[in-house]
């Protein structure tokens, strides 16, 4: 079998698999790239799904996740186990501060079970675990099972990546593919995203993401008409270097 | 004829004291009289009119308001008679513990004894007094004598009030404080239960109970206090002031709940406690219409209910968890300047 009729035969699984196998789709929160609401072939991030980001851009599509699901009225958290939360970052992308609730947890222990009240409250739509320099605690695996009950969505940042990659019913790796730059200024990247594991769709869509540093709201809309991928900085130059130069 | 009777309690004058137990004394004196005005920390006015039939002369009215007072804190307390709010604080003033053994120090003034008083009794400030000297005057009988046109020609509106004064007449009435109220429900158990969180059913019903008694008036509790009697330890009681007036017995009764759990995990407690009764109560009762505001703004509504759960996470948790992201400057020329992380405070 050629390579092209394998990835045809692989597509064809896929949908059947949606429509038979794996019953009805659950709803579902826009992630903020409707390219990655694509790959994941149900529509965003499922309610009640846990869902590791892992890669390069995590932190800006789990901010733009939030800001997008705050659009639709949505209450969101940041669960910052780094103390490294920035809001004025987390402004840039579009999250509106007044309706964000800020966790600071004191260890990995305390990040998940502050996570687990907050699944088990209901209230919040959708929040962002990040671990940051902790290792995944124990009490991960409950998280999906409480989520599921409560409709709301966790995003999972960590570095752990296996023992958290195992609580998680969603995977995403993301792999950074270029930067992009207006002139000489980096404005963002563009990563590939790979949907590695899905709890109710076959796992495998890929999407391709531009994921902008958002250097003031203003000229955000400008950015992906100005901006163009350098593929020759990933390779050959470290960013800083650029930046430097 | 109106009759006030002024009480003052010096003690309670004093800055700093602590706890002042003025409230629960003004809620003792109401069964003398239920008008009683909150003057200020330590001063309070009880319209005692008619009272004489019931209680007898005003000295003894004035001993009964004394010996209500003292059983709530025995403190010293000077007690004056008038027709209106001027003479009986002023007859509190020039009261002078009696050599006879009198329980309280106690004065009757009337208008006719106003006339060989000093004008320095009278609320003036210092420059009015000196221009009163200036002038000769020295008592209240020849300040009242003067014509009201000459006094306002040479000391104004203020002089015109303070010649009211000194004749006696003061229009300004009594304003009656609305005592707080305080609703309450009790369950006792039989056999005890076993744990605290057995009572939480009980605490639920008992809130919706509550609750119910009060949606009917429109009305809903600022805070709650529950109480635990316990069989073999002191009582556990904890107290929760809510974000805003709420008639959310499920909430309220999870809230309570959890201040408990972890007032009773602080006593370190070997073994689950025996709970004999339960004793709610709700007080700081509110109009309830401000929770119709959020429904202008999607998220506004449900963050009000986020509030709830953010409590039970701070008992739970402790401070320094929970907080909120603000533009604290929002032209600031840095980005990290505009906003700040504020601590989501009680």
């Amino acid at each position: 079998m050629t390579h092209q009729a394998l990835a045809d035969a692989l597509e064809l699984l896929r949908d059947k698999g949606l429509q038979q196998g794996l019953g009805p789709m659950p709803p579902a929160l826009p992630s903020g790239q409707p390219g990655l609401d694509e790959a994941l072939r149900t529509g965003g991030w499922p309610r009640g799904s846990l869902a590791l980001l892992d890669g390069s851009g995590a932190t800006t599509l789990a901010l733009g996740s939030l800001a997008a699901c705050q659009q639709r009225g949505g209450l969101v958290a940041w669960i910052d186990g780094d103390a490294s939360f920035d809001p004025a970052t987390a402004a840039r992308l579009g999250v509106r501060l007044e309706w964000l609730l800020v966790v600071r947890p004191h260890d990995a222990a305390e990040a998940v079970e502050l996570a687990a009240w907050l699944a088990r409250a209901g209230t919040i739509d959708a929040f962002v675990l990040d671990l940051g320099r902790f290792e995944a605690g124990r009490g991960l695996d409950r998280l999906p099972a409480l989520l599921a009950r409560a409709g709301g969505v966790g995003l999972l940042l960590a570095r752990d990546r296996d023992a958290a990659g195992r609580a998680a019913s969603v995977r995403v790796a993301l792999e950074r593919r270029a930067w992009l730059a207006v002139g000489r200024d980096l404005v963002g990247q563009r990563v590939a995203a790979t949907v590695v594991r899905h709890r109710w769709a076959l796992a495998g869509g890929r999407a391709e993401l531009d994921l902008w540093f958002a250097e003031g709201r203003r000229i955000d809309p400008l950015l992906p008409a100005l901006a163009a991928p350098l593929r020759e900085l990933v390779e050959e130059r470290p960013a800083l270097r650029v930046l430097s130069a | 004829m109106t009759r006030l009777l002024c009480l003052v309690w010096p003690d309670l004058r004093i800055p700093g004291v602590d706890p002042p137990p003025f409230e629960p004394m003004l809620d003792a004196l109401d069964d003398l009289s239920p008008r009683i005005e909150a003057v200020d920390l330590g001063v309070a006015l009880l319209d005692v009119t008619g009272l004489g039939p019931l209680f007898g002369s005003e000295p003894r009215i004035a001993a009964r308001a004394a010996a209500l007072a003292r059983e709530v804190a025995p403190l010293p307390l000077r007690a004056g008679i008038g027709e209106n709010r001027w003479l009986s604080a002023l007859a509190a003033r020039l009261a002078r513990p009696s050599t006879s053994g009198a329980p309280v120090a106690f004065h009757a003034l009337e208008r006719s004894a106003l006339a060989g008083l000093p004008l320095t009794l009278l609320p003036a400030d210092l420059a009015t007094r000196q221009r009163f000297v200036l002038f000769g005057l020295t008592s209240m009988g020849e300040l009242a004598g003067l014509p009201r046109s000459a006094v306002g020609a040479q000391f104004g509106a203020v002089g015109e009030r303070l010649q009211q004064l000194a004749r006696g007449q003061d229009p300004r009435p009594l304003n009656p404080r609305r005592r707080p109220e305080r609703l309450t429900a009790r369950a006792a158990f039989e056999p005890p239960l076993e744990g605290i969180g057995a009572a939480a059913l009980t605490l639920r019903r008992l809130c919706a109970e509550l609750c119910d008694q009060l949606h009917a008036r429109h009305l809903a509790p600022g805070r709650a206090s529950v109480a635990l009697r316990l069989e073999d330890a002191p009582q556990l009681a904890v107290e929760q002031t809510f974000p805003e007036p709420a008639l959310e017995p499920d909430w309220i009764a999870r809230l309570l709940l959890s201040r408990m759990e972890a007032a009773a995990r602080l006593r370190t407690m070997e073994e689950e406690p025996r709970v004999v009764g339960i004793g709610l109560a709700f007080d700081r009762l509110a109009d309830p219409a401000s929770r119709q505001l959020p429904a202008f703004e999607a998220q506004a509504g449900r963050w009000e209910e986020l509030r709830w759960s953010l409590e039970r996470m701070r008992s739970r948790f402790g401070e320094g968890r929970l907080w909120r992201a603000v533009h604290a400057r929002p032209t600031a020329a840095l980005p990290e300047h505009r906003s700040q992380l504020v601590d989501i405070g009680p």
